[in-house]
């Protein structure tokens, strides 16, 4: 199925935006303003949403003109591309964006030709299942992980790294009680935040070794 | 191809000189006319890439500018808007993206990077010490009575003697001043290993493009160059960068890890760089030096990573494999091949033996001075991309051991194997070994580019 | 900039295709997919977390209600989508070196496209065709692929490490640590903030 590589979803849905002609501000700045304003780290929308790896959403004005001999050609509308690749079967995902984020779906999707609203869940599926262009190929890295598999990942290879440092010189069965520890803690730590920059983890011990420049060069 | 007309090439780009002396003279131009009058004179005595018939030459003279250089001495409009941006700008504008930030930032510069403004570079370099203050001597007599320019500040640098001798190391110890790339058309000692590789495991000179204006490049296009072309063509872009190295911290620290180290601080060292300080590639040898191998031209450049993917013999972080990744990447090396630069520095400040006090604060360090014909597609993404950073490496976030403008958690991993003589071994707690002290971006002309510049009589299409 | 996450660049690009040669890209596409060994060489790049291409036929923009204006285009459309690490300028130069060929037969289609090769025509190409991302999300935003990979490697060691030593001697317990720090000795590397855009 061209939308889907491994246990990744490759959603691709244009979402036609509504002209007026007499209004103040149109739908489509409408719509970019509210993008201009949304959080794009973990209090972003699609945090919440969390079984998204990656989302975008562009505004796209119109076809480009790539030059003669080629023929000019306009939209007659905007499109509103939502893009975005999470873990499991579609209907969850748009039933998800129903519970967890319908103020923003509402804020930003009002401006769309047809947009029904998410007060039900099945004519809000139907709309975007209207809306959506079926991927032709799909290309996914890692398509056998999900979003929460991949943050434990890299919240165990920092912690690891570090611990790896911390312990390196130390007796066998020192390092073996500090392993057993280190477990323990990296299991009990909280769970990774989608869309936070930098690592959630245990809490990095210091090692730090100060390098003064005024000390002499004797052994 | 042609042969290239290496009268017309400035000859400390076709050649290192491998003279033990030398001293940049950098300058302000405050008038444009007698500016170029003393570029007029100084272009009569510029060494050139000629043959050497008769030996080498007791000194030679080249020269540089800045972009600043080259509008206060009155080009047109045309062709100063036409140069690379990355020149336009100049280093120290440029310093977000090369991660010259915090220890490395503009303000901890010598005053002259700092504060001043650098129009050009006359670099001398000579046999004899005295040859060398003559030299400069006389420069600074034409300075005086051209009029016009004055000297903003020197910068000697040289060979270190070492046991009383001329010697190629720097002062962290290491042998430097190999694998500088071959290129068509520019005669040289070839040696294995310098150029690209071949999909049948041969080495080709890269494209004489990848270091000369006007020339195709190794995606077959030529170089961004500045009009007209008599300006651009047979001249290229430097990077001069003065960089400290904070001997005694090295020492200390490869002291300390060097006994943590289960090979021991020699083999240390050599994971650090990619080869043994006294040069033997740690690729080929990875447990001992190899004097043979040294000096063994068919061999101390002629390797590769295919057979070492997970670092074992050379680590996946180590200098020589971060700035050359040579097939590293797969795709027999094609990446790689337009990222290569020439390197020309050399060191400045006196050695200290190993044995011997020695301070961080002394003025101690390598001029690092590098060739190419785009130093947006060259130096700065190997600065950028490959020494301050590592994600093609594959060591993430983790910087060039040596050059890197460490951050806290930042640490050198030395792959090993599951031995408990040589397990694999992490460097932590890293300090700055190597800080920037000043630098710029400058333009080397041609001979027939500089005669124009004098003459006034650039002239844009 | 909204194109860029941290590590990760959103890059969005159309290019019209006269309608009848639309088949031709669908039919590489329907290849790629099934033979996953022309895929290695984008894989072996590792710079691409994921990519899509879209084919909009001329008529196959959705078309809600009836209030809604009617498209009448000419041209098909293909879209595509990628996020990807490094520069712009690293990833188009990455690519053009050594995809060429993947590259022409996906674009040779589509309207006034250069050729992948020589590079600076191509990127001026993708220049034009390129607009912008208005919103970018990514639930990992420090990670670049190869991190990501590398942590999964370190993962599924650690786990190993723990079921094999559970209840075993310091002895037993420090050559399997051994082992494991050979297995994660290339996938340690920190995570952290991405080199400026350039």
């Amino acid at each position: 199925m061209a939308d889907q590589s491994g246990s990744v979803y490759g959603l691709t849905i244009l979402s036609p935006i509504k002209q007026n002609p007499s209004a103040e501000v149109s739908h489509s700045c409408a719509i970019r303003k509210v993008l201009a304003g949304m959080p794009r780290d973990e209090r972003s929308p699609f945090a919440k949403v969390s079984s998204t790896h990656m989302a975008r959403l562009v505004v796209m004005d119109d076809v480009v003109f790539v030059g003669m001999p080629s023929c000019e050609e306009h939209l007659q509308s905007q499109y509103l591309i939502f893009e975005t690749n999470f873990d499991g079967d579609l209907d969850t995902y748009l039933e998800r964006m129903v519970d967890e984020i319908r103020d923003e779906v509402n804020a930003v999707w009002q401006h769309c030709w047809g947009f029904p609203g998410t007060d039900e869940v099945s004519k809000f599926k139907a709309y975007m299942k209207n809306c959506q262009v079926t991927t032709t190929f799909f290309f996914a890295d890692v398509n056998d992980k999900t979003v929460q598999d991949t943050l434990l990942a890299l919240q165990s290879q920092a912690a690891v790294s570090e611990f790896i440092e911390r312990n390196q010189d130390k007796p066998p069965a020192e390092v073996q009680k500090q392993f057993a520890e280190f477990m323990q803690k990296l299991g009990n730590a909280p769970p990774p935040v989608p869309g936070r920059p930098g690592m959630g983890g245990p809490a990095r011990m210091e090692t730090k070794m100060v390098w003064a420049s005024t000390m002499d060069g004797r052994r | 191809m042609s042969r290239l007309d290496t009268t017309d090439i400035q000859g400390f780009v076709l050649r290192g000189y491998a003279l033990p002396f030398a001293r940049y003279l950098f300058l302000n131009i405050d008038d444009a006319q007698r500016g170029r009058h003393l570029i007029g004179y100084v272009t009569k005595h510029v060494t050139t890439g000629e043959h050497w018939d008769a030996g080498k030459p007791d000194w030679t003279l080249n020269i540089a500018f800045t972009h600043p250089g080259l509008v206060h001495l009155g080009l047109p409009d045309t062709s100063l808007l036409t140069f690379p941006v990355e020149f336009f700008q100049g280093m120290k504008a440029r310093g977000e993206i090369l991660n010259d930030t915090g220890k490395n930032a503009p303000n901890n510069w010598d005053p002259m990077w700092r504060d001043g403004r650098i129009d050009l570079w006359l670099a001398v370099n000579s046999k004899t010490k005295e040859m060398l203050d003559g030299r400069c001597a006389d420069l600074e007599e034409l300075v005086s009575k051209t009029g016009g320019t004055k000297i903003a500040g020197t910068q000697d640098a040289g060979a270190l003697r070492i046991d009383g001798q001329w010697s190629t190391k720097e002062h962290f110890g290491y042998t430097d001043g190999f694998g500088n790339p071959d290129y068509l058309g520019v005669e040289r000692d070839t040696q294995p290993g310098q150029g690209k590789l071949m999909p049948d495991g041969t080495w080709a000179p890269l494209a004489t493009g990848e270091l000369l204006l006007g020339y195709a490049d190794e995606a077959g296009e030529l170089p961004v160059a500045p009009v007209p072309h008599l300006l651009a063509n047979n001249g290229t872009f430097m990077v001069y960068r003065k960089l400290h190295e904070n001997v005694a911290t090295f020492r200390r620290y490869l002291e300390e890890k060097g006994q943590l180290y289960k090979g021991g601080k020699e083999k240390l060292a050599s994971k650090f760089i990619g080869r043994w300080r006294d040069g033997t590639p740690v690729e080929l040898s990875p447990n001992a030096p190899d004097t043979q191998i040294v000096k063994d031209k068919q061999k101390n450049v002629n390797f590769t990573f295919g057979n070492d993917l997970n670092g074992t013999r050379c680590p996946i972080g180590a200098h020589v494999r971060r700035t050359n990744p040579r097939d590293a990447f797969g795709f027999n090396g094609r990446l790689v091949n337009r990222r290569r630069i020439t390197r020309r520095g050399l060191p400045y400040g006196s050695y200290v033996p190993e044995d011997q006090l020695v301070r961080d604060e002394d003025e101690r360090g390598i001029i690092f001075m590098a060739l190419n014909a785009s130093l947006f597609r060259q130096f700065e993404f190997v600065q950028q991309q490959w020494v301050e950073y590592g994600n093609d490496a594959r060591t993430g976030n983790d910087k060039d051991i040596l050059l890197g403008n460490h951050e806290e958690r930042d640490k050198y991993t030395i792959q090993g194997t599951a031995d408990w003589n040589n397990p694999p071994f992490v460097c932590g707690g890293l300090p700055h070994f190597v800080e920037l002290r000043g630098g710029d971006y400058f333009f080397l002309p041609s001979m027939t580019a500089l005669r124009m510049i004098a003459a006034g009589t650039v002239d844009p299409r | 900039m909204t194109n860029i996450n941290h590590k990760t660049y959103a890059m969005n690009a159309i290019t019209p295709m006269k309608w009848w040669k639309t088949w031709i890209v669908r039919l590489f596409f329907l290849y790629l997919g099934e033979v996953t060994s022309a895929q290695s060489d984008l894989k072996q790049l590792s710079f691409i977390h994921f990519a899509r291409w879209v084919i909009v036929k001329r008529n196959q923009f959705p078309h809600i209600t009836p209030e809604q204006p009617k498209e009448s285009m000419r041209y098909d459309y293909l879209l595509f989508f990628s996020n990807f690490n490094g520069t712009w300028n690293e990833y188009i130069d990455a690519f053009s070196a050594v995809l060429s060929d993947g590259l022409n037969i996906i674009w040779r289609w589509s309207e006034k496209f250069p050729g992948s090769v020589p590079v600076t025509p191509f990127k001026q190409y993708i220049a034009r065709c390129q607009f912008d991302t208005d919103y970018y999300y990514t639930a990992y935003p420090y990670a670049t692929t190869n991190d990501v990979k590398a942590a999964h490697r370190v993962k599924a060691a650690l786990n190993q490490l723990e079921k094999e030593t559970a209840g075993k001697s310091p002895e037993e317990f420090a050559q399997a640590y051994l082992k494991f720090l050979v297995a994660v000795q290339c996938d340690i590397g920190e995570t952290g903030r991405a080199p400026v855009g350039s």
